[in-house]
This record gives C-alpha cells, structure tokens and sequence, in this order.
C-alpha cells in the first residue's frame, strides 16, 4: 500500500476520469480504501486535496472556511466511500461532496452572521491609483454575485472547468451553470467598470 | 446566450480573479493539511458544532431521564399503596358493631330489657 500512497495521478481534465494506468491505479486506491486501508484512504487524500480546495474556495469566502469545507467532504466522502461505485469517476463524486460540503458551511456562516453583515456591502470609494486597486474592488464586487454565480465564475474562469463539470459539481443543469456565468460576468463587468476605465 | 465573455483588455478581471482564487503554493502547507485532514477523518468530526453538544449529551440525558421515569415509576406505585392502606385503615376503624354483639343484641328478649331497667331503678 506504501507504492499506492505514493502514487501521483495527473488528469488533464478537472473531473474527467483518469486515463489509462493512472485510471487503474485510483480505481484500485479506491477499492482498498473501501476495504478500510487508511494508506488508501491517505493516497486519495493526497491525490485530491489541491483539487477538493478550489473547488470548495470557488464557493467560500475565505482560505480559513476552504480548509475547513475540505475537511468536512473528505469526512463525508470517508463515511459515504462504501456506497460509491469504483466503475464511476472518483474525482466527480468526490467534488460534488465538496460542493455540498462547502454549501452547507456558507449556509451555516449566514445563520451565524445574520445579525452581524448587512446582506448587501457597499462598495467603499477609493483612489483608483491606489496598488492592488483592481483586486481589492474585485473581492468586494465578488460579494456582489450569488453563492452559485461566484462559484461557477470561479469554476470556469479560474479552474478551467466546462459548464458541464460545473453543473455536475454543484448539481446543477448545464444551462443554469452557463446563465449563472453570463450574470456573474455582467455584475463584475459592471461593478468594475470605473476603475478600469481610470487604470 | 453569450457568456459575456471577456474581452483582451479585460484579461486583468481573469488575472486578479485567479490570484485571488490561487491556492497555497508551499508544499508544506499541503503536507500539513493532509496531515489535518487525515486526523479529522480519524476523530470523525470536530464535534464543536451545538449539534454535536447535543449529541454528545444524549447518552447521559437518556440514562438520566430513566432515572427519572423508574423513580417516578415506583414513587407512583408507592402512593398508590399508601392510599390503598390508608382507605383500608379507615374502614376498619370506622367499622360498625361485631355481628357477633350485634347478634346477641337483637337476639336478647323484651322481657329480659325489662327486668333490667326495673332492677337497674
């Protein structure tokens, strides 16, 4: 199990199966995993966890809740692992237990922090010429999207998903993913707008 | 539908949102979350969410509250048997003559009544 745990996959795609030997490889993690190996169990971890935090990051806030949501789909994934089936894509099922994860902890965040955030947070006037003006306004002008519209932004634009992996990871249909794009593209373009024509 | 998307001059959006969004270069840093994760798995959960308080006051909160019950129970129980001896107790207590002096009350003729008042007078 030592050689599995040490294994390195590379997928070109986000969510695509892994090809060839490396496909086979995971698939035989998967299944000692299943059989209750923790070496196993380890080598998905290791094998996943950069992917699980962007995926988890597109839907928080912050780099302390991704760590946290990541934390929580790998406990998930851990108690859930004998219902998965090994012929499926590991990576796509996991992910979507990340999402989940990460939706629920931005849930709970609003039910704790109802009374302390306004729902809407103005955006604050600053000297365009300001350093760091432009990624400074765009963390403010990304708490003016949805959850899902910044998650799928975040998705396409920064992970490289397709608007198909995108629904499949949020549970979503593909069309709604690609909608959500359009608008969270137009709000950012908007809310943007003067600093960019000023830089 | 167009994705709006973006256009060269606004590559600058893409580049600010990717370094925004980027993860933690340092390996070490994912040695350590591994690491974190791992043991998260092992403990099976935080346990620091009021769900979990609860959920870790359940077992106690059972066995007390059948404590509570069986006491109930038996107190219940216990008064029950009080009241029944105490209604018991009563009606001895407030029982009437004996039939057998009763008997021997009606049983004694007019005539011996009687005599008896003459001789008491």
């Amino acid at each position: 199990m030592a050689m599995l745990a040490t294994t390195t996959l590379q997928s070109p795609s986000m969510l695509a199966p892994v090809d060839g030997d490396g496909a086979a490889t995971e698939r035989a993690i998967v299944v000692a995993a299943q059989r209750g190996s923790d070496d196993a169990f380890a080598a998905l971890v290791r094998l996943h966890q950069r992917r699980s935090y962007s995926v988890v990051r597109a839907i928080v806030l912050s780099h302390e809740d991704a760590e946290d949501a990541v934390q929580e789909g790998f406990l998930h994934a851990h108690r859930a692992l004998d219902r998965f089936r090994p012929d499926q894509p590991f990576g796509a099922w996991l992910y979507r237990i990340m999402a989940n994860a990460a939706l629920d902890l931005v849930r709970r965040r609003k039910v704790r922090d109802a009374d302390e955030l306004p729902d809407n947070v103005a955006i604050p006037f600053r000297d365009p010429a300001e350093s760091g003006e432009l990624r400074e306004r765009l963390q403010e002008a990304l708490t003016h999207l949805t959850d899902r519209q910044r998650a799928v932004i975040v998705l396409h634009d920064v992970e490289g998903f397709t608007h198909g992996e995108i629904g499949r990871t949020l549970g979503i249909p593909e069309g709604t993913a690609r909608s959500d794009l359009h608008h969270a593209r137009a709000t950012l373009r908007r809310l943007l707008q003067n600093i960019r024509s000023t830089s | 539908m167009t994705d709006h998307r973006w256009t060269p001059r606004e590559n600058d959006v893409t580049d600010a949102l990717r370094a925004h969004y980027a993860p933690p270069a340092d390996e070490g840093y994912w040695e350590a979350l591994e690491a974190r994760i791992l043991a998260h798995v092992a403990r099976g959960g935080d346990g620091d969410g009021w769900w979990s308080a609860l959920a870790g006051m359940a077992r106690p909160a059972l066995a007390a509250a059948a404590i509570l019950v069986l006491v109930a129970g038996a107190a219940v129980v216990h008064t029950r048997q009080l009241d029944a001896r105490n209604a018991y107790a009563s009606v001895i207590s407030a029982a009437p003559p004996s039939i057998e002096s009763s008997a021997r009350l009606s049983s004694t003729p007019d005539g011996d009544a009687t005599i008896n008042y003459i001789l008491s007078h």
